[in-house]
This record gives C-alpha cells, sequence and structure tokens, in this order.
C-alpha cells in the first residue's frame, strides 16, 4: 500500500517536470493530499461536470458544479458553478436532463477561461466524484488539448464506494441501483428539485459523508482505504 | 459568478428564526452553513467538532437526553439545537445521539454572532432565556389574530338605520357645526356636486378648528376629512371593527356604488354588534324565560370567536365569558326564586374552577356550590335543593353541562351551610389524603356570584388561615400539581410527553394551563393570597418567598400564549361547525408557534420543579 502511495505523488512530481505550460505547472505544484492521513483531515472537493454526450474525445463541457469538504463537512460557502461555452448543438436528449439550451450554452464562459480556475480549485485536493470516467475523461482531454498535458489527481469515486458497501452487505448489485439519484433515495439524502451540476456536486459529497461513515462507523479511515484505483 | 443555493436556503428560512432574515441575509447565511452526517448511535454534536455550532437538522432525527441521562425530547426535520450558542444555559455534558441516519446543517457560533450582530429581531431568539422569549411570543400572539370571519353574516347595512346628513361642500365650518347641532349628530357628510367630497365629525372640529384657532367663517374644505375611507352596506360588521381598530377611526361612511347610505358609527357597532359582552349581559338580564336564555347563550361560541378574532387577550375573553356566565347564573337564580319566591335564610351562590378564577370558555362544564347560613335548618333545605337544581338544569341547558365530578349545588354534598362547609375545610386541610384533595381542588378555587357575600368571606378567612401555616397540606397540594406535567416537546407530527413516548395531540388543558393554575393556586394558598384568578395570583405571589418576579412573569406570559393558541384552536372549530376541544393536533402549528410553545414547557417544567424541590413530602 505505502508504495502506492507513494507513487501517486511521484507520478506528480515526474508530471510536473514534463509539463510545459504554467497552468499545468501551477496545477501540479501542490503535493497531493497524504494517503495516510484520516479522510477528514484532507482537502476534498467534489465535482460534477454537464456535457453534451458521454464520450470526451467528441463531446464538449457545459458546466460544472463543485463543493469543498473539509474536517468532515460539506462547506456550502465553498459552492461554485460556471457555465462553459459550447458551439456543439445540444442533443435534445441531454437538454432534458440539466436544461442547458444552445442559446444559454453560448452565453457560457470560453473554456480557457474557466479550466485555469477549476485547475487551482482542485490543486492539492481530492477529487469526488460518481463515476470517474466522465470528469476524469473530460478533464484529462481538456488538458491535453490545452495544454498538451495528461490530466492526474488522486480521485474518490462514490460509485465504486457504494459497490463495495452493498457487496459487504451481500445485497446483489444491479447498475441501476448505483446510480447517484438512486443511492440518495436509498440513504434518505435531500432531494433537490434542481439537476444541474452544482446540486448533483452537493448530492455526490452527502453521498460521500453516508458512505465513508458505513463504511468504517467508528475507527478512522485513512484516504488510501477510500480511493479509486 | 456568485452562487446561490437556493434550495439549501430555501429549507433554512422555512423555519424560525430565520423566517425573519432578509433574503441578503439569508444568502450569506447559506453559505456559512456546513452539513454534516451522523450515523445512527453516533453522539450529537459530532465529536470531532472543536468549535461551538448551532445544529439544524437536514432529515433524520436526534435524541436528547440531560447528564442524568433523562430523555429530554427529539429533534426532527428543521428542528434547531441552540445550546452551544446560546449565553444562558449549558449542557456539554449532555448525552445526545442521532437516532436515525442524520444529515445536519451546522452554523459555527461565531457567524451566529456575526449575522446578529445585524439583525435584532433575529438575534433576540438566540440571546433571550426560555421566559423572555416567551415575552415577545405573547407580542406575537396577540399580533396574529386572524381575520376569516366567513360565517359572520351581521352586515353594515343592518346597522346604519338614520338616512345620511348631508351638506354641500361650499359651507362654512361654522354652518356645519350648526347643521351637526340640529341633527344631534357627531359627524356629517360634505358632498361635491352630488358625490361624497369629505367628512367632519367632533373631533375634527374640536382638534382642527377651535384648538387650532381657525376661523369658523373659513370653508368646512378647510378642515374636512377628504382622503376617505368607505365601506359598502353589505361588508361585515367585523370588517368594520377591525377597520376602525386598525385606522384608529370612528366614523366610515357607507356608499354603495356612488350612493349614500349614511354613516356607521364606532358606537353602532358597540351597541348593536353581537360582538358587545355587554349587549349580551342586558340581554340575559332581561330574558323571562330559561328557554329565552338559551336562545341568547347559543351565540356564546359565536360571541368567544369574534373576541379571539379581534385580537383580545385570551385573558380578557376567559373574563368576558366568565362575567357572562355569573350574569346567567344570578338570572337563572332570579327566575326560580320568582316562582319558589325568596330564600328563607341567606346563602351565596358559589363558582368553583375556571369560572372562579375569570378563566372560562364558552364549552366549559359548570363548577359551583351553595352556602348556607348556619340558621337555616332541616326545613329550609328542600328549597335550596330546589333551588339548585333549577339553576345548574339551567346552566347545563344554556350550554355549560353538567361537571362530569358532580361538583354542584344540585349535589346535596356540595349544597350545605356554612358549619358544614367549614368542617369539610379543616378536614382536607389538617388531614389532606391526595384523592380527596385532588377532587376538591375546585373548591379551593371559589368566588361567590349571588348571595349573601359574606358567607363566602368567613369561610375563604377560614381556609386562608389554615392553609398558610400547615406545610404538610400545602406539600400534598403540591405533588397534586405536580401531577400535570407538560410535554417535553415536539416531534414531527407528535407531542413528546416522557421517556420517549408521545401522544398525537396536544392538551392544551392538562399539559398546559392547568399545571399553571396549580402552581398558581398552591402558591396563593400557602401566601395567604385570597384571589382566585391564576393571573392575580401570579402577580400576588410575584417577590414572595415562593416565587420570583421573573418566574412569575414567565408563567404569565406562558399562560397567555397557550390560553390564545387555545382560543385560536376552538375558534377555528366553531368556524368549521366541530364541538371545541382542548385537543391541538401538532401539525396545524407553524415552526416559530412550536418554538414558542417548547419554551412554555420549559418554563412551566422549570416553575415545577422550584416547586417540588421546595416542598418535598417526606
Amino acid at each position: 500500500m505505502l508504495d502506492l502511495l507513494r507513487s501517486a505523488d511521484k507520478r506528480r512530481q515526474r508530471a510536473l517536470r514534463q509539463a510545459s505550460h504554467p497552468v499545468m505547472q501551477s496545477y501540479l505544484s501542490n503535493p497531493f493530499p497524504s494517503e495516510k492521513v484520516d479522510w477528514k483531515s484532507a482537502p476534498i472537493i467534489s465535482l460534477d461536470f454537464e456535457t453534451t454526450g458521454l464520450n470526451p474525445r467528441n463531446h464538449q463541457l457545459l458546466s460544472y458544479g463543485c463543493i469543498e469538504i473539509s474536517s468532515g463537512a460539506i462547506v456550502f460557502g465553498s459552492a461554485r458553478q460556471e457555465r462553459i461555452r459550447s458551439d456543439a448543438v445540444i442533443p435534445e436528449s441531454s437538454a432534458v436532463i440539466h436544461g442547458i439550451t444552445d442559446d444559454a450554452a453560448r452565453a457560457g464562459r470560453p473554456i480557457k477561461e474557466v479550466l485555469p480556475e477549476l485547475l487551482a480549485r482542485l490543486s492539492g485536493k481530492l477529487l469526488l466524484v460518481h463515476y470517474k470516467p466522465i470528469e476524469l475523461g473530460f478533464l484529462d482531454a481538456v488538458c491535453r488539448s490545452l495544454y498538451g498535458s495528461p490530466f492526474l489527481i488522486p480521485t474518490i469515486d462514490t460509485l465504486e464506494l457504494a459497490q463495495r458497501v452493498l457487496k459487504l452487505r451481500d445485497y446483489g448489485v444491479g447498475p441501476n441501483q448505483l446510480r447517484l439519484f438512486n443511492l440518495r433515495d436509498k440513504y434518505g439524502l435531500p432531494r433537490y428539485s434542481a439537476h444541474d451540476s452544482l446540486y448533483d456536486a452537493i448530492t455526490t459529497a452527502e453521498l460521500f459523508l453516508v458512505l465513508a461513515a458505513e463504511i468504517s462507523p467508528k475507527e478512522e479511515l485513512r484516504l488510501g482505504q477510500l480511493l479509486s484505483r | 459568478m456568485e452562487i446561490e443555493l437556493v434550495e439549501i436556503r430555501d429549507f433554512v428560512s422555512q423555519h424560525h428564526p430565520f423566517d425573519e432574515l432578509s433574503i441578503d441575509l439569508l444568502n450569506e447565511l447559506t453559505g456559512m452553513l456546513e452539513a454534516r452526517y451522523l450515523r445512527r448511535g453516533d453522539v450529537f454534536p459530532p465529536r470531532d467538532n472543536k468549535a461551538s455550532y448551532l445544529y439544524m437538522v437536514r432529515s433524520g432525527a436526534i435524541e436528547l437526553h440531560d447528564d442524568r441521562n433523562q430523555f429530554m425530547g427529539r429533534l426532527g426535520e428543521g428542528d434547531l439545537y441552540t445550546r452551544q450558542c446560546q449565553l444562558t444555559g449549558s449542557d456539554y455534558s449532555s448525552r445526545h445521539t442521532a437516532l436515525e441516519d442524520s444529515l445536519l446543517y451546522q452554523l459555527s457560533c461565531e457567524n451566529l454572532k456575526a449575522l446578529c450582530a445585524r439583525d435584532q429581531e433575529f438575534c433576540h431568539y438566540f440571546e433571550a432565556n426560555p421566559g423572555e422569549r416567551m415575552r415577545l411570543a405573547a407580542t406575537y400572539a396577540a399580533a396574529n389574530t386572524d381575520i376569516d370571519v366567513s360565517g359572520m353574516t351581521i352586515e353594515i347595512g343592518e346597522l346604519v338605520k338614520r338616512a345620511p346628513i348631508i351638506l354641500d361642500v361650499g359651507v362654512s365650518i361654522r354652518q356645519t357645526a350648526q347643521a351637526m347641532t340640529e341633527e344631534n349628530v357627531s359627524s356629517i357628510m360634505l358632498a361635491r356636486d352630488g358625490e361624497l367630497a369629505g367628512i367632519l365629525t367632533d373631533r375634527d372640529l374640536r382638534r382642527r378648528c377651535v384648538a387650532a384657532g381657525v376661523d369658523f367663517d373659513r370653508p368646512v374644505t378647510d378642515i374636512m376629512t377628504s382622503n376617505l375611507l368607505t365601506m359598502r352596506s353589505d361588508d361585515l360588521v367585523l370588517n368594520a371593527l377591525m377597520t376602525m381598530t386598525r385606522s384608529h377611526i370612528n366614523h366610515i361612511p357607507v356608499v354603495d356604488d356612488g350612493h349614500v347610505v349614511g354613516m356607521l358609527t364606532a358606537s353602532d357597532l358597540t351597541r348593536n354588534s353581537s360582538a358587545n359582552p355587554a349587549y349580551m349581559n342586558t340581554e340575559i338580564r332581561r330574558a323571562a324565560s330559561v328557554d329565552e336564555l338559551k336562545m341568547i347563550l347559543q351565540r356564546l361560541p359565536e360571541l368567544q370567536l369574534l373576541l379571539a378574532n379581534s385580537g383580545i387577550s385570551a385573558r380578557h375573553i376567559g373574563e368576558t365569558i366568565s362575567s357572562i356566565t355569573d350574569v346567567l347564573t344570578t338570572r337563572l337564580i332570579e327566575l326560580a326564586q320568582a316562582d319558589l319566591g325568596p330564600e328563607p335564610v341567606p346563602f351565596v351562590w358559589v363558582c368553583g374552577g375556571s369560572q372562579a378564577r375569570h378563566e372560562q370558555s364558552s364549552h366549559s362544564d359548570q363548577d359551583n356550590a351553595m352556602i348556607i347560613s348556619d340558621q337555616a335548618s332541616e326545613q329550609h333545605m328542600p328549597y335550596f335543593a330546589e333551588l339548585a337544581k333549577r339553576v345548574c338544569d339551567g346552566l347545563d341547558a344554556c350550554g355549560f353541562i353538567y361537571c362530569p365530578g358532580d361538583a354542584m349545588a344540585m349535589n346535596e354534598q356540595w349544597r350545605q351551610t356554612q358549619s358544614v362547609w367549614r368542617g369539610y375545610f379543616r378536614e382536607w386541610i389538617e388531614q389532606p389524603e391526595p384523592m380527596a384533595l385532588m377532587l376538591s381542588c375546585i373548591f379551593f378555587d371559589l368566588r361567590p356570584v349571588h348571595g349573601d357575600f359574606s358567607l363566602h368571606k368567613e369561610l375563604q378567612n377560614m381556609i386562608l388561615e389554615l392553609t398558610e401555616k400547615n406545610s404538610v397540606f400545602i406539600a400534598h397540594m403540591v405533588s397534586n400539581a405536580l401531577k400535570h406535567r407538560p410535554p417535553i416537546g415536539f416531534f414531527r407530527t407528535f407531542v413528546l410527553i416522557h421517556d420517549g413516548e408521545h401522544d398525537n395531540t396536544f392538551d392544551l388543558k392538562h399539559r398546559g394551563i392547568v399545571p399553571i393554575t396549580d402552581i398558581a393556586r398552591v402558591l396563593a394558598l400557602a401566601e395567604g393570597v385570597g384571589r382566585v384568578n391564576t393571573s392575580e395570583r401570579l402577580k400576588a405571589i410575584a417577590g414572595t418567598r415562593s416565587m420570583s418576579p421573573e418566574m412569575s412573569e414567565n408563567l404569565l406570559d406562558a399562560l397567555e400564549f397557550i390560553a390564545s393558541l387555545r382560543l385560536r384552536h376552538q375558534a377555528d372549530q366553531i368556524r368549521n361547525g366541530v364541538d371545541s376541544d382542548n385537543f391541538l393536533p401538532p401539525d396545524i402549528l407553524s415552526s416559530l408557534e412550536r418554538k414558542h410553545l417548547k419554551d412554555a414547557f420549559e418554563v412551566i417544567k422549570d416553575a415545577q420543579e422550584a416547586l417540588g424541590g421546595r416542598y418535598k413530602l417526606s
């Protein structure tokens, strides 16, 4: 385990040496949180994207919402949301989910402005997402295209954690059960009427508090035990 | 981009005292919030929280225990835990736990303080102790009377009988005053081209003309009121009453589609409206039969409703209803005596319970007794038996139903001579027995209604002399007084009582009002105070060794608040055509009212604990 931990930050240092763009250098200059500490003492940021589709190579980002967790508490004052400008035609199937229309997407800020701010928020923190291929995939794709570097961050995935918890309990786990809203309902968490990136990030953060408590009700829970590999 | 967490903010703002914050402060507050999660069985507040916080339950439930592990209450969705941020009281040694998996919002006391500095009203809630908050609540209750009077069908038109007196606006002040004198009216209307242009009242003449030194020959337009508030003849009397009260006016022109119908004055309302208790009392005094009385008293629930709706305090409404019962009792005695003849020896009709305490409501049962002079002999007793029967039957017919405990003058046991009554009280006081005391409780609140009041006075003097020095008796009364405990609080739609038990409704009488009247009674007896009204008793014992002025005031406010909730509850029932009762379902309470009630419970509990501590039964 210790090897793995060391290698995560080693990989960051290697990436820092290889990064050529100042935004990327700055992002990578803060050490990753140590995996040996209790999760409550690590800075965590819950992130959710809205996109025009699921494929980072063909689809575009429409917005991000994020909120931080510090000392075991979701800090509402840290909540942020940004619309990202997109010239893509938004398929009706996704517009009905997140409510972002073509016009609204045009009104967002360009990704070139938004990404440096987002990376600054993520720097030195642990990323919390529900189903990491989307957020990590899109972050990696935009970092490669804008800065010529891959994206690296230690990540907790609530979908994986939920899978662990439910398997632990010997329940059969169907894929539908692991969707964010089904898990939210299962654990009696607040139902927000807005389905946007910010409220999804908040729900993900709330779900994480529940799952962390489920995995280890009493004793400390080290980051390493939560990280997605 | 500035983020407004609308859904978090809207949840918080549904709950008192956050509902008082401006939208700007609410947005700021939302930015200061943090969310925590506790699993069922976890210690609350979260053990790893270093600072002090205010907590709000977002979902789940917290169970509260004090340091002796006594059940203190439960917090459900939207409930607040403020102890850590309050200046008074501390329970860091508490043993609270999450009863269910719970999501909590927390606000650091430091941030709370910053918010408080910017909103005085909001601040009150956290700084004040329960007693001070009760005081605020009592003011609130008075201001929060609703004015929905569907079903009230008395229209203004029925009261405005006199043809309107209208002058043209071209006249002088002097001419207007002359016309008013000739017509003998206190107000007059002025029209321009046939349309109402203004009014002038006696008060206007005094204030705007004579006192201001205005020349009487100036045009009346100089001093008339032209910014007019008018009503239609089919508007309800109660609306007119509310309008006058709110706008501090005594005259309202009644105008239907531009046609002036007349002038409605404040005295029209009070003279003729059924909302006037004095009017009902006059009718009662004039009634010639029980049937007539029955008809008149049928309006009593409606009267109570009107009084409650017009923002009159619960205490005054209790006094009003009791005074009507007094007049009714007297009238029933007079009617019976018109038939039976005058009493052969002196007697006094006394009332007990809520009527005696001036705390009656329209659906109370009757408690009464008769004290007959010692001059009476066996042969006189059938007269009093018949008299008592007629009066009690009459009260029952008029809606004051027979006392379920049989504490009525029609029961021979409570229709006795002075010496028998003296014997009763001597026994109750000198050989107190819990059961007997509970039953006789009613008779420690006695008030003479009709007859020879000196018979009651003598008995009362003896009672106070015996009770004041008798600590064993007082201790027994105390243990009786402590039998009715207030609830612990509310949890979701339940009323928590003790040990986690719950009721589905809040028994306003036995868990709210009775505990306070019991405390007031026993301490009045201990201090030799002869009053029977609970408020007067509490005021009289304030500052004695039995009760601090502060506690007395707190109890007064708690009583007024609970009594006003009871009135409102009964008003709602009357309006909905349901028989009124004392059982309040908690789900109709606003979050603010729940919190005020919790404060009232706390005030009562403190007083009961103080009482129990002082008079321990060995």
